[in-house]
């Protein structure tokens, strides 16, 4: 033990990009994505899920099926800066990536829910995003013989049951997963020296050390999961929208903050809205970094269009919070620095985009057959 | 009818605007004047109603006229007649009528500055939850019948409604039977009963309005109701089997605007209604035949035609545009 720690306190001395790697769980390949004991996985679920994932019919109006956010062309995001959110409103919140959603330990940008069972139904339910009702989900589902019997076949119901839904389409999420194979750090990692070029393993250093990008996006998945302040600016929509406008007190009064603050709202509250702390305010889960070629524009509300922006954004040393990490100081790249540490995240993705084609879906709604017993 | 104390003036007005704003519903695709058309009698003129966007209903559409004569709401009289802010509450948030998330509602009320004023009119405090639909209820409560020919006779102009609908009247009364149910300043005692008004076969057919039904009974915490296949009526709500196939007695008041007529729309017309009737209803009906001639069935109808006042016309006042509110300020 001693002597690793001397060795280890050596080398802290010697490279201070040493000492940041160390101190944090590092990049790494990706591993297989971890399966919850109370929802196995199997073939018929995850393509019920898949189904359920892209019918139309998972939503208030018929408008809004998951992948209408969640679009495997557009990064699995929606490719605004802000979510389109359901006819008659507008969403406040950039429509994060499912890819690789499965490693995650909470779901969207405050960390509200812990599962993707969890985040599925209040995306399809939630009144700026599916504004879907269960009770007539579940009805619409038992109308489709199709469905009635891969429920049956999977779940072992009589019925389709709306909770099910949910788990069948967590399953298929958690099939939407970076293949390693594509992605040139995995293959680094896994002892292919070629698949980074120079560019790439400079911005790999930079990252690990001076840049000190790993404070935070550490672990195969490149994020702590944890929650910071980085100062982002906000969303301006709030400012000059009125949909902006209702959708941000409505957001307020559903999270439960207090009066005051629900009347003198003047910017997303992030962490605060599940903790009611406010040293939260203004904090949001770090993102993943995997797959972040395909998934601009970035940030909780997709303030910036390209990586080269979030990169100067961190140079600046991160914006202005009141909770603002002390982990963002500015950093002084060169421009030569910033170029290859978009290499190096580039490296992170895979070097074709991850497509699912469309599911074939069941067919229209079928009169109920005789009842059963 | 008898007199009634006006209502909130400016209740009543804000309550027309939110009446015709589609902003009200969760996708902006119906306003309660959808489906509650003045042009249509209130209702929307269809024997079963069409509901949000991508449902169908398994119901018909009633007048909204006369609400506050009313001893229930509902076909199956599930909400208490004295307070219909609770039925607006139910058609807004309910997802096959409005699929409307009350506080959103609330938000997108309280963006647009001509309601803002308006509401400053009679309160302090911001745009909320249960006033908005209790200022549509005052809205609905103030539609009603006005200068029915029946009204006019009944206060003493006999010359009002013509010898047929005087012998209507009678029958109405007497050999008919109607008024054992129809009765009151609206003709209808409010109760339920099971007078056997055939299914309308639309609503096993189209799977969209079998999917609205079932769905009703299941959150009404109905048992066993994915092996229903017909309206129960207040069963569903009850939970009772005497009160399968119950509805509320309709009311009688401007029959003339809102055909076709019972709780789903089978009967077309008055002549319908009445043939219905005097063949004792339908299938596990309590009532018997009535063995009334033509010109006798012909005159029930004169009569019920007078009961119909002129048409309530209320015009679209029209959607006032959100606006930008000063940010961090509310």
């Amino acid at each position: 033990m001693k002597t690793t720690l001397a060795i280890a306190m050596v080398a802290a001395l010697l490279s201070a990009s040493a000492l940041a790697a160390d101190k944090y769980p590092p990049l790494g390949p990706l591993p297989p994505a971890p399966i919850p004991k109370d929802n196995p996985q199997s073939a018929d679920k995850i393509a019920l899920g898949k189904q359920l994932f892209w019918d139309n019919r998972l939503s208030g109006d018929g408008s809004m099926p998951c992948v209408s956010c969640h679009l495997p062309g557009l990064g699995w995001g929606d490719g605004g800066q802000i979510s389109r959110g359901y006819p008659g409103t507008k969403h406040w919140r950039n429509s994060q990536t499912v890819i690789n959603s499965a490693y995650y330990n909470k779901l969207f940008w405050e960390g509200s829910v812990t599962s993707l069972e969890g985040q599925a139904p209040s995306a399809a339910e939630g009144g700026v995003a599916g504004n879907g009702d269960p009770s007539v989900m579940e009805m619409r589902l038992r109308f489709i013989p199709e469905y009635v019997a891969s429920f049956n076949k999977v779940f072992g119901s009589p019925w389709p049951r709306m909770n099910d839904a949910y788990r069948a389409i967590a399953s298929y999420e958690r099939t939407v997963i970076s293949e390693t194979s594509k992605v040139p750090f995995d293959r680094y990692m896994k002892g292919d020296k070629k698949a980074l070029n120079a560019s790439q393993l400079a911005g790999m250093k930079l990252f690990n050390g001076k840049a000190g990008c790993i404070q935070c996006h550490n672990t195969p998945l490149a994020s702590d999961q944890k929650f910071y302040d980085t100062g982002l600016p906000d969303f301006p929509g709030f400012k000059d929208d009125p949909l902006y406008q209702v959708t941000h007190r409505w957001e307020h009064y559903q999270k439960g903050v207090d009066e005051p603050r629900y009347r003198n709202a003047d910017m997303d509250y992030g962490l605060f809205y599940v903790t009611k702390n406010p040293k939260d305010i203004g904090k949001f889960r770090t993102p993943s970094l995997r797959e972040v070629k395909y998934t601009a524009p970035y940030m909780h509300n997709g303030v910036f269009k390209t990586l080269q922006e979030v990169v100067d954004f961190y140079d600046q040393g991160g914006g202005k919070g009141s909770n603002k990490t002390a982990l963002l100081r500015p950093l002084k790249l060169t421009a030569q620095d910033k170029k290859d540490l978009v290499a190096f995240m580039e490296a992170l993705s895979m070097t074709e985009p991850l497509i699912h084609e469309d599911p074939k879906l069941p067919g229209d709604y079928q009169p109920l057959p005789a009842p059963v017993k | 009818m008898p007199a009634v104390k006006p209502g909130n003036a400016v209740m009543i007005e804000l309550g027309k605007y939110f009446f015709f704003d589609t902003r009200l519903s969760g996708d902006w695709g119906v306003a309660c004047a959808t489906c509650h058309d003045p042009q249509k009698g209130w209702g929307d003129g269809q024997a079963l109603s069409t509901g949000y966007p991508s449902m169908e209903y398994f119901r018909n559409s009633p007048t909204v006229l006369n609400a506050k004569y009313r001893q229930r709401f509902l076909w199956d009289g599930r909400l208490d007649g004295s307070d219909a802010g609770t039925l607006v509450r139910d058609m807004l948030t309910e997802t096959h009528t409005m699929n409307m998330d009350s506080r959103l509602m609330q938000e997108r009320l309280q963006q647009v500055p001509e309601y803002d004023a308006l509401w400053k009119k009679w309160r302090k405090d911001d745009i909320n939850g249960m006033r908005v639909f209790n200022v549509i209820g005052e809205f609905i409560r103030s539609l009603e019948t006005i200068n029915a020919p029946f009204d006019k006779f009944a206060k003493g102009d006999s010359a009002a409604i013509s010898a047929e609908a005087k012998a209507g009247y009678d029958l109405f009364k007497g050999k008919a039977g109607c008024v054992t149910c129809h009765n009151g300043p609206i003709g209808s005692d409010g109760n339920l009963y099971n007078t056997g008004v055939p299914e309308h076969p639309e609503v096993l057919k189209n799977p969209l309005r079998t999917i609205t039904m079932l769905r009703h009974y299941a959150t009404s915490g109905m048992p066993n109701y994915m092996n229903f296949r017909t309206d129960v009526g207040a069963y569903a709500i009850t939970k009772k089997t005497p009160d399968i196939g119950k509805f509320q007695t309709a009311q009688l008041r401007d029959l003339k605007y809102t055909a076709p007529y019972m709780h789903n729309g089978t009967l077309a017309t008055l002549d319908d209604v009445v043939a219905f009737y005097n063949q004792g209803g339908g299938k596990g009906s309590v009532l018997k035949p009535l063995n009334l001639s033509a010109p006798e069935q012909k005159s029930l109808v004169a009569f019920l035609l007078t009961l119909s006042g002129d048409p309530i016309n209320v015009k679209d006042p029209g959607q006032p545009d959100m606006q930008v509110r000063t940010f961090g300020k509310n």
